[in-house]
């Protein structure tokens, strides 16, 4: 029968494999993020799903598996991602991770062809006969199948190397039978961000997750409030991290994770293709998943020094700064921008921007539109510092369109504004010389006033943000234009 | 016990929207009547109160009222009765109302909202089997119901005298084979899936209720002839050129959608009830429009024809609209570019213009985006929402947008075309990298108003823009 070590709680980071820009294991980056992760973890997950193992062949991932080992030098636990979808391969993997000197393997459900209950049984079996503790693994989402209770249960209790099953299906009953049948016996882990609170206080012993990557710190903090019964403290930070981790649960895990950690400084490449940048991770996510993670109770992204230059003037400011962010910022005549925030469809949120001076293209055309046509023509001058014009991509009907646009996308136009001079990225120094025509979409059945508000905010924040750093750069306009989805290409 | 097997269910039977007056959303008796004699010569049967009928809105009267009227306008046709209710006692209770009211047979769904097992499944359809003296057509329709009916059960019941047939709009042909597999001695199966009608036929189906059949229902009495003679590629070009409404109406808004395409063809049945909208919910604008365009194709519609041209004459002058004159252009040294593809309704122009911000192009660019030309609005160009091109290029169609389908061919095809192609020019160098940083540019896009293969579209805009952009920048 299985047992429940004292060491198996607490906090894991899934850890990210790291590539370079040939697309190899980038072992010198995967040790500075275990060394940057280490003081606020209780234990490392290596190739895990957040580590790509589906996507790393057989020897990489007894690399990535040894690298960890080596790098965490008996610091904390190792789990070791070994599933696949043969027991064959799994059993190599498993005695390899047992030889390098892991603590623990973490074994998925076999996926892809699905075996019947009875035949995944027989593969744990197989496994338990290395002598080596287990973790089962529950992720329906990508291996396709669900053990049941019952299953577990079996596994759980009749195996005597299981140790604890780690559960990410975010099925909450799920977790509750598992607590009803089995605690105490083996460890429960949750492997779901966004119910992590909810999982702890049910009675599960920790945590292996994606954003640990990212905000182990944070996590630590829910994770000892739950312990001490303080769960008002762990409702607050939960629901501080609730905005991120939905970006990384709900769109593509790795991928997000990665640039979450690029924007922080730590060098880590992107997720192997087929995953990509603006697939999965959508873009927009991508501009939220940053202000997320510069949250005051976040703090992964901090002010940095950065330098307007005007051509004979200089405006210095300081901006929350990520790995595109240039330190010096010209060719001020006319910056473009865009944004986008849905959903849903009928609110999304489209503005074309241009940011310039007042006595460049960008102010003339303001001062003439107000001259020329002025409100009849639907622009609108929003704000006076900086001189801002609001105008509707789409002529203007009815009340409700004219309220939803004039009140609400105008407000979420506003406070990205405001946000933008709080943040620095339009500093206070420049108010009085800037100028910018915010052209904003908001589709003519749109009805849900509070989502075309937020959206335009979004949108807006996005365009001030992608216009001053020079967005999407070279690099991303080549290398996604073969795929690029455009979503009004296609026929209904 | 009557003869059921009196009643054929093999045939073209459209599933009736019911029309509802504006404002009071009372159901409207004379549009009702309006469209049965529209439809009527076309047609097999009536099936009133089905899903297309928004049958959850209706209550028992109105129910039953449907049915004294189409039975008044049926000339002898036979109706089939929506008779569906998530309890039983409702079912039988509006089965009964349908044999007194004149009914030939009953349509009736899965019990749905609560969701009862297979005994109880087989039980709420004995029951109705066993109080009426009616056919009863057993229907299954998963995407709203949430449950299939499962074979097993429909095996069972398809040994009661009057349960005669499955209506199967769930579009998974290997449910519809498994039944016919089991019971296809003993019932017929009915296709309920507007977009699957000829593999189904094909598949041994003995005929179909289809919310489209009130639209084009001639398109479907060829294709059941066709099938049956076993003119099979004849069959299929017919279902063709219906494949794209019968996705609209089975996919896209329904009944609603449907309502839509009968206002277009002059038969005003009204909106729908709320919370459904009769556009600008489930159905879209878009989509509304594209509505129009399909049934012009089918020829149900005359096609409006307009006056326009492509821009002719000097390059250097097409670009007054923006308020840029040819002197203008030689003087501050811009460049233009042109480009022509395709061919009849996908042929495209472009006309292109480039320069510095800072400069005449830049005041151009920055005065587009300050108001709104109806019809005409001016768009960044994107390879998709977040990846904006650079240079920064503004699109705009130089003929006025009348509907939203129009809009959508240049802000879908049109604008990702373009966008490709100024990457692409990017990365091989035709656009440098400094004129990426400091140029911007203006695309006049006249795109035929029937535009109507985006594929072709793509295609067009993608080869005229390669040579606008070669031609502009070629130094």
């Amino acid at each position: 029968m299985g047992y429940k070590p004292d060491w198996f709680r607490g906090i894991y980071p899934a850890l990210v494999t790291p590539f370079d820009r040939r697309d190899r294991f980038d072992e010198a980056a995967y040790r500075e993020l275990i060394r940057f992760l280490l003081p606020h973890v209780d234990g490392v997950l290596a190739a895990g799903t957040t580590g790509e193992f589906s996507y790393l062949d057989r020897e990489e991932r007894k690399r990535v598996i040894e690298v960890t080992v080596d790098e965490v030098a008996g610091h904390v636990p190792v789990l070791a991602g070994t599933g696949a979808p043969s027991t064959r391969e799994t059993l190599e993997l498993t005695a390899f991770a047992r030889d390098v000197g892991a603590t623990a393997a973490l074994v998925v459900a076999p996926y892809y062809l699905k075996p019947s209950f009875n035949e995944v049984y027989d593969h744990y079996r197989a496994l338990d006969a290395l002598d080596f503790p287990l973790v089962l693994y529950n992720i329906p989402q990508c291996a396709g199948t669900h053990y049941r209770w019952w299953t577990a249960e079996g596994m759980l209790l009749d195996l005597e190397n299981v140790i604890g099953i780690k559960d990410s299906s975010g099925d909450v009953p799920f977790i509750e039978s598992l607590v009803e049948k089995v605690y105490g016996q083996v460890a429960l882990f949750v492997g779901c961000d966004e119910i992590v609170t909810a999982a702890l206080a049910a009675g599960c012993d920790g945590a292996i997750l994606a954003s640990a990557n990212l905000v182990p710190d944070v996590w630590q903090r829910i994770y000892h409030a739950v312990q001490r019964g303080d769960l008002e403290t762990a409702r607050y930070f939960q629901g501080r991290l609730q905005k991120l981790i939905r970006i990384i649960v709900n769109q593509g895990s790795t991928q997000a994770v990665k640039e979450g950690l690029e924007m922080m400084g730590l060098r880590v490449g992107h997720s192997r293709h087929p995953i990509m940048p603006g697939g999965a991770f959508r873009r927009e996510d991508r501009e939220e998943l940053r202000l997320q993670l510069e949250l005051p109770e976040v703090g992964k992204i901090l002010p940095r020094p950065v330098v307007y230059d005007l051509g004979g003037r200089e405006v210095h400011t300081q901006v929350p700064a990520i790995h595109q962010t240039p330190r010096r910022i010209s060719g001020w005549a006319m910056k473009v921008g865009e944004g986008f925030a849905g959903p849903p469809f009928q609110e999304i949120a489209h503005v074309d921007l241009l940011i310039g001076l007042r006595d460049g293209p960008v102010g003339r055309a303001i001062e003439r539109a107000l001259q020329e046509h002025g409100p009849q023509r639907g622009c609108v001058l929003l704000e006076e510092r900086p001189r801002t014009l609001l105008v509707p991509t789409v002529t203007i009907r009815t009340e409700r369109q004219r309220h939803l646009f004039y009140e609400r996308a105008a407000a979420g136009v506003r406070m990205a504004l405001q946000a933008s001079i709080e943040d620095g990225f339009l500093p206070q120094a420049l108010l009085d010389d800037l100028a910018l025509i915010a052209n904003a979409f908001v589709h003519p059945a749109a009805s849900i006033g509070k989502r075309v508000e937020l959206n335009n905010y979004k949108a807006m924040r996005q365009a001030i943000r992608k216009a001053i750093e020079g967005r999407p750069t070279y690099e991303e306009l080549v290398s996604e234009c073969a795929a690029a989805r455009h979503p009004f290409r296609y026929a209904p | 016990m009557r003869d059921y097997a009196r009643f054929d269910p093999r045939g073209v039977f459209p599933a009736l929207i019911t029309p509802f007056q504006r404002k009071t959303e009372e159901v409207d008796e004379e549009a009702f009547r309006r469209l049965i004699r529209h439809v009527l010569p076309h047609v097999d049967g009536l099936v009133t109160s089905g899903t297309t009928g928004e049958f959850p809105y209706l209550s028992r009267a109105e129910k039953r009222r449907l049915v004294e009227i189409a039975r008044e306008e049926a000339g002898g046709k036979p109706v089939i009765a929506g008779a569906g209710a998530s309890s039983t006692r409702e079912a039988v209770a509006l089965a009964r109302d349908a044999q007194e009211a004149g009914a030939a047979a009953l349509l009736v769904v899965t019990p749905f909202f609560l969701h009862p097992s297979e005994k109880g499944l087989y039980q709420h359809f004995y029951e109705l089997a066993q109080a009426v003296d009616l056919p009863i057509i057993l229907y299954n329709i998963p995407q709203v119901m949430d449950q299939v009916l499962p074979r097993t059960v429909i095996e069972d019941l398809a040994d009661l005298p009057n349960v005669v047939a499955l209506k199967d709009s769930s579009g998974d042909l290997p449910y519809t084979m498994e039944v016919l597999e089991y019971c296809g001695d003993r019932l017929d199966v009915l296709i309920g899936h507007d977009e699957i009608v000829v593999p189904a036929l094909a598949g041994g189906c003995a005929g179909m209720i289809l919310a489209s059949a009130q639209v084009y229902p001639q398109v479907w009495q060829k294709v059941l002839r066709l099938v049956r003679e076993g003119r099979l590629e004849e069959a299929r070009a017919e279902q063709r050129q219906v494949q794209k409404l019968s996705r609209i109406f089975c996919r896209y808004g329904g009944g609603v959608a449907v309502k839509q395409a009968l206002a277009l063809l002059g038969l005003d049945m009204g909106p729908p009830r709320r919370p459904l909208k009769a556009v600008g919910g489930a159905l879209i604008h878009e989509t509304r429009a594209e509505i129009r365009l399909e049934l012009e194709k089918l020829g149900l519609l005359p096609a409006e024809e307009e006056e326009w041209a492509y821009p002719s004459g000097p390059l250097e002058e097409r670009f007054g609209l923006l308020g840029l004159a040819p002197e203008a252009i030689a003087t501050h040294g811009l460049w233009v570019g042109s480009g022509t593809a395709g061919e009849g309704l996908h042929r495209v122009q472009l006309d292109l213009i480039a320069g510095p911000k800072d400069g005449p192009l830049g005041e151009a660019y920055a005065w587009q985006l300050t108001y709104p030309q109806h019809g005409r609005e001016a768009l960044t160009t994107i390879l998709e929402p977040g990846l904006t091109v650079r240079p920064a290029t503004l699109l705009l169609p130089t003929l006025e947008q009348k509907d939203l389908r129009q809009a959508n061919m240049i802000y879908g095809p049109t604008q990702s075309a373009l966008a490709r192609a100024i990457v692409e020019a990017l990365e091989e160098g035709t656009i440098s990298p400094l004129a990426m940083e400091e140029a911007c540019m203006i695309v006049l896009a006249t795109v035929h108003p029937r535009a109507l293969d985006r594929h072709a579209l793509y295609q067009s805009v993608y080869q005229a823009a390669r040579a606008a952009i070669a031609q502009a920048f070629r130094r």
